[in-house]
């Protein structure tokens, strides 16, 4: 039997990620610093993508090799992605 | 990679062993990481066109329309929940309510195709179109390729409520179900990285 995340984890993970979302979008009107505003978003981006692979994929109860290889995607990406702009 | 790799027991519940496993088929998994290595590719490729031709980035991103983005950002999250909401059911062994869930899944989901088709419409009307500059040429192939996977996305999704409404997955039959979940999650996923790298930044 493979273990299933419960609908109130889904649920939180679902309300969590709208709110991450309402606020990555906002969050230019707050932060004047472009590098901070830049990987503010983009850390949200990450948060985000935890989420989803966590609690939406189920990757949290997946061998630990395509967590680590989906999270190093949404880690590496963002980051990459920060760098161009800042530099 | 050996099935014995993919499975470890992480404990029980109610007597029955609990394992860990990849959920869905393993081909699904390599379908996702190349699909997610062409989309890094146009991402970067995006960043580095804009950092090439800020001014250019910076007058096409105030064409487009924020609002639509971040509604199309909550519709596919919403839209994944539900499926993950269905395939919950589906465990459990319920295909007709998890193949409802399926169908509120879709539902959520055409609302990012009206505003995407919508959004398109009227940069058409402003006289917009792929070859304005390489801002919207980028604009307009990244978003419509990601647009070419939500529709297959609701064409699995389609064929997996079908089969579920007919109980044709159990326990034991499961991983078809579970790699079309995993291919609508990886949609969504994609569209939180491209959301603010086009809209926001």
């Amino acid at each position: 039997m493979h273990p299933i995340n419960s609908n109130k984890k889904n649920t939180f993970s679902w309300l969590w990620l709208m709110v991450l979302t309402v606020i990555s979008t906002f969050i230019g009107l707050a932060i004047d610093n472009k590098a901070l505003f830049i990987f503010s978003v983009l850390f949200i981006v990450f948060l985000k993508g935890q989420q989803i692979i966590d609690i939406f994929m189920e990757l949290s109860q997946a061998p630990q090799f395509w967590r680590r290889l989906l999270l190093g995607y949404v880690t590496l990406l963002p980051l990459i992605i920060g760098f161009i702009y800042i530099l | 990679m050996h099935r014995e790799a993919e499975l470890t027991l992480v404990g029980k519940n109610n007597g029955q062993i609990l394992e860990k496993r990849l959920p869905g088929d393993l081909a699904m998994w390599f379908f996702i990481l190349a699909e997610l290595t062409v989309f890094a590719i146009l991402f970067i490729g995006f960043a580095v066109a804009e950092q090439l031709n800020p001014e250019m980035f910076i007058e096409g991103k105030a064409k487009l329309h924020q609002i639509s983005g971040l509604i199309n950002t909550l519709t596919l999250i919403t839209s994944s929940f539900f499926v993950a909401l269905a395939l919950n059911a589906m465990h459990k062994g319920e295909g007709q309510k998890s193949a409802k869930l399926l169908v509120v899944a879709k539902l959520v989901a055409s609302v990012y195709i009206a505003v995407k088709v919508w959004e398109y419409m009227s940069l058409f009307e402003q006289n917009i179109d792929i070859e304005t500059n390489t801002f919207f040429t980028l604009y307009f192939m990244i978003t419509f390729f990601h647009l070419m996977h939500v529709l297959l996305g609701m064409v699995i999704l389609i064929f997996i409520a079908v089969k579920a409404s007919k109980n044709e997955y159990n326990a034991s039959n499961i991983s078809g179900y579970e790699s079309g979940a995993s291919y609508w999650h990886m949609v969504d996923m994609l569209w939180i990285i491209l959301f603010p790298l086009i809209y926001v930044i």
